[in-house]
């Protein structure tokens, strides 16, 4: 199916003014054109990449013999590895020989197919403390190529502060969302397995992914220890959707796991099939790829937001876009960047910063720590189809809800898989040559198992992303210095899942092959979030429990930033959730005359 | 923009192109693209050491796998790749050289063997020349054959991407 958006750069008009201007065509953005255009506001869509068709760049089937480097990228780009984060000082990409430098997702396997939905880092530094930053520039954004699993949040997260006493509540509540994660679900289709859990609420689901049998066997192992393992929730419509027509049902192809991510069919959302398309068919939304925004323009006879000013990201030609109301949703730090950016007489320290809170609060999940093993009875088995769908399994939080650990605050939960993929991982790490080493990566091929943590990491003040103008991008403008560092909490959180990783192996009698509680870098959960955080209070956040400035009645942002903490579920789902309920507000609110 | 959709289809002729001509090109064993053909004999046969043809299945050398190696590090963009392989081949000539007295090539099966287990128990901390060698050709061989149709059918008997109307494994009971 040919996606081509029907709109030219050139036919955009932008002498009118538009009911919205929505900055970002990501999980966020692209939920706030569906939202805002199905109230029948005309929206104009800013997006600073390219519209590039997934259908047709991602070859999800292409088996890697009849690609000519097996799926890899040209070897004149190059993928950032940990050690570069780990032992360079960002921007990381300087001085690089290569073409293109990517961040580290594209140093997995099958990483050609998307190298030009990711930006190239040479065009984008950021400079300050260690950070594994990765972004999209493309219709889409991010979505592109998600991990798809499609988490709710609950009041364990939403009145964490309430639960033990760290950090904020959110301005919200759970019961305030359900509704809207339900709406989410119906129309964008979520797979899962209902378990009841009140950490970790159960969605409008459709068909569950089946479980191997290792999985179901520590499943039962872990119901013994007051544990849950249950089949990814994947953001993929399992069953398919009756109302969107740009989009397949899942036919387990397993290409999702193969590669970075996406799926040529669209069975897992990404924004361009699952809410712009069908946005445009409302005949209300235009859109502008390859605009760069730099600035939200102020009226300074009201104080409120006239519109923003971008570049032609070709052409670097500016351009002024006029709306009655400016949604950013460029991403957690880029939003923060354009506020941050966005200084008038009227606001010195960047628009709807009169708080100081912009940039800070920034928090996200720590990763690393993971445990593989063998199920010794599969040994040697005969081959099963074991990859043949989107996900493998989740183990939901359980630490610091009935229980209080002694170091640390929050929890984490772990995302695991098991079987024989395409090209196994037992090709890597069984040892010798010859004919025992091959009998050894076969047999062994459908007997692995693994699993690694995402942990909440505290929202604190003082981590924090600011402006740098002393470094611009390849467009002029001034980039982010990152003040952020993984604190003492996280630490201990990331001992205590090598522990429980193990604990749980050993006791479903796995033999165990490794445990790390090594953490990765700053930054590679990609879940980037907190920038601009909601609260009742305009001291200490910048915006309300509707994503609206304190300070400017007509800005909202809807993105990652808005979240008051990180969870250690993962953020997508509730991204949209709080989108929707947001935009629902601002229309009503705009018909209202009230904005 | 207006033309985006042609300029696009017509990238993608191109680059279809190129794939073939790439294909077309590709080393035939008599005609490395990068190593000398007493480099390449080398390395083939190092690979079909590694991964040898059993009962089961084909190795290395029907895989192709010397084949791939070679294109990989003919079109590799830094120059340390491509003369780290050369030098890691001589390391293990010289290797063969100092212990049995004569190249690997001519030392014969059992000598071969032999060289390459004492490289083999020390792949996970190598520290010489030949030591690091062997652990990277056997992880380059290892990616270079699984990710092959011999390695992927006939050895693993992958059973993976395919349309599947059903999901595969067991219900969360």
């Amino acid at each position: 199916m040919l996606l081509q958006f029907p709109t030219a750069n050139s036919e955009v008009d932008l002498d009118k003014t538009y009911d919205a201007v929505v900055i970002g065509s990501g999980a966020a953005g692209g939920m706030a054109a569906h939202v805002l255009t199905s109230h029948g506001l005309k929206v104009l869509l800013l997006e600073a990449g390219k519209n590039q068709d997934t259908s047709k760049i991602l070859h999800s089937m292409q088996w890697p013999y009849d690609h000519p480097r097996r799926g890899k990228m040209p070897p004149d780009y190059h993928a950032l590895t940990t050690n570069e984060y780990n032992f360079r000082q960002a921007p990381y990409a300087q001085n690089s020989p290569y073409k293109k430098v990517t961040s580290y997702v594209q140093g997995w396997g099958g990483s050609d197919y998307s190298k030009t939905l990711v930006v190239d880092e040479k065009e984008h530094p950021y400079t300050g403390t260690r950070y594994a930053w990765v972004r999209s520039r493309a219709v889409g954004g991010k979505t592109n190529i998600w991990g798809r699993l499609a988490l709710r949040l609950s009041d364990y997260d939403f009145k964490a502060k309430t639960h033990d006493g760290y950090g904020q509540d959110w301005p919200i509540s759970y019961a305030d969302v359900a509704p809207y994660y339900d709406r989410v679900d119906f129309y964008l289709g979520v797979s899962g397995h209902p378990e009841n859990l009140p950490e970790m609420p159960d969605g409008k689901f459709q068909r569950p992914l089946k479980l191997n049998y290792s999985s179901l066997h520590l499943r039962g192992t872990l119901k013994g220890m007051g544990r849950m393992l249950t089949p990814y929730r994947a953001g993929v419509a399992t069953d398919g959707l009756k109302h969107n027509k740009y989009r397949s049902r899942c036919y387990g192809r397993g290409a999702c796991n193969r590669h970075v991510g996406g799926c040529d069919i669209h069975a897992a959302f990404d924004s361009p099939t699952g809410l712009i398309r069908p946005a445009m068919d409302t005949g209300n939304l235009t859109m502008r790829p390859n605009s760069t925004v730099y600035e939200v323009t102020v009226d300074r006879k009201t104080g409120k937001a006239s519109g923003v000013s971008f570049l032609d990201s070709d052409t670097r030609k500016s351009y002024q876009a006029k709306a009655k109301v400016v949604v950013l949703a460029a991403s957690t730090l880029e939003s923060a960047r354009l506020m941050l950016l966005s200084k008038s007489s009227l606001y010195p320290n960047g628009i709807g910063n009169s708080s100081g809170h912009v940039g800070h609060n920034f928090c996200e999940h720590v990763m690393g720590p993971s445990v593989a093993g063998i199920m010794k009875e599969q040994i040697g088995k005969p081959r099963t189809l074991d990859d043949g769908r989107p996900g493998g399994f989740y183990v939901p939080r359980f630490r610091n809800l009935k229980d209080r650990q002694p170091n640390f605050v929050r929890g984490y939960g772990f995302e695991g898989g098991a079987g024989c993929g395409m090209v196994p991982g037992t090709a890597f790490t069984s040892s010798g040559f010859g004919e025992e080493y091959k009998k050894h990566v076969r047999d062994y091929a459908g007997a692995t198992i693994e699993m690694g943590a995402f942990g909440e990491v505290l929202a604190r003040y003082e981590n924090y992303v600011e402006v740098d103008s002393n470094v611009k991008d390849a467009w002029g403008v001034p980039v982010l210095r990152f003040n952020y560092r993984f604190g003492d909490n996280e630490k201990k959180m990331a001992a205590d899942m090598a522990v429980t990783a193990r604990e749980m192996f050993e006791a479903a009698k796995f033999e165990i092959v490794s445990v790390t509680s090594d953490v990765l870098p700053e930054g590679w959960s990609i879940h980037e979030l907190g920038t601009a955080r909601m609260g009742d209070d305009p001291k200490t956040s910048v915006l309300n429990q509707f994503q609206q400035s304190h300070d400017v009645k007509n800005l909202f942002v809807v993105d990652g930033s808005s979240h008051v903490s990180a969870s250690c579920q993962n953020p997508t789902w509730t991204i949209m959730a709080l989108c929707w309920r947001s935009c629902d507000y601002l229309a009503d609110q705009l018909n209202r005359g009230q904005i | 923009m207006e033309n985006g959709l042609n300029r696009r289809d017509l990238l993608t002729l191109l680059s279809a192109a190129a794939f073939t001509r790439l294909q077309l090109t590709a080393a035939e064993p008599n005609n490395p693209l990068f190593f000398t053909a007493q480099e390449f004999a080398l390395l083939d046969l190092l690979t079909d050491l590694i991964i040898p043809t059993d009962a089961h299945s084909p190795g290395a050398h029907d895989a192709g796998v010397a084949a791939y190696i070679d294109r990989t590090v003919a079109e590799s963009f830094r120059p340390e790749e491509k003369n780290s392989w050369r030098a890691g081949l001589a390391s293990i000539d010289e290797l063969a050289q100092h212990t049995h007295g004569s190249s690997f090539l001519k030392a014969g099966k059992q000598k071969q063997v032999a060289l390459l287990t004492k490289l083999a128990a020390v792949e996970w901390r190598p520290e010489t020349e030949p030591e690091k060698f062997f652990t990277q050709l056997k992880q380059t061989t290892a990616f270079a054959y699984y990710s092959s149709s011999i390695g992927i059918h006939q050895d693993i008997d992958y059973k993976g991407n395919v349309i599947l109307q059903e999901f595969v494994g067991y219900d969360a009971t």
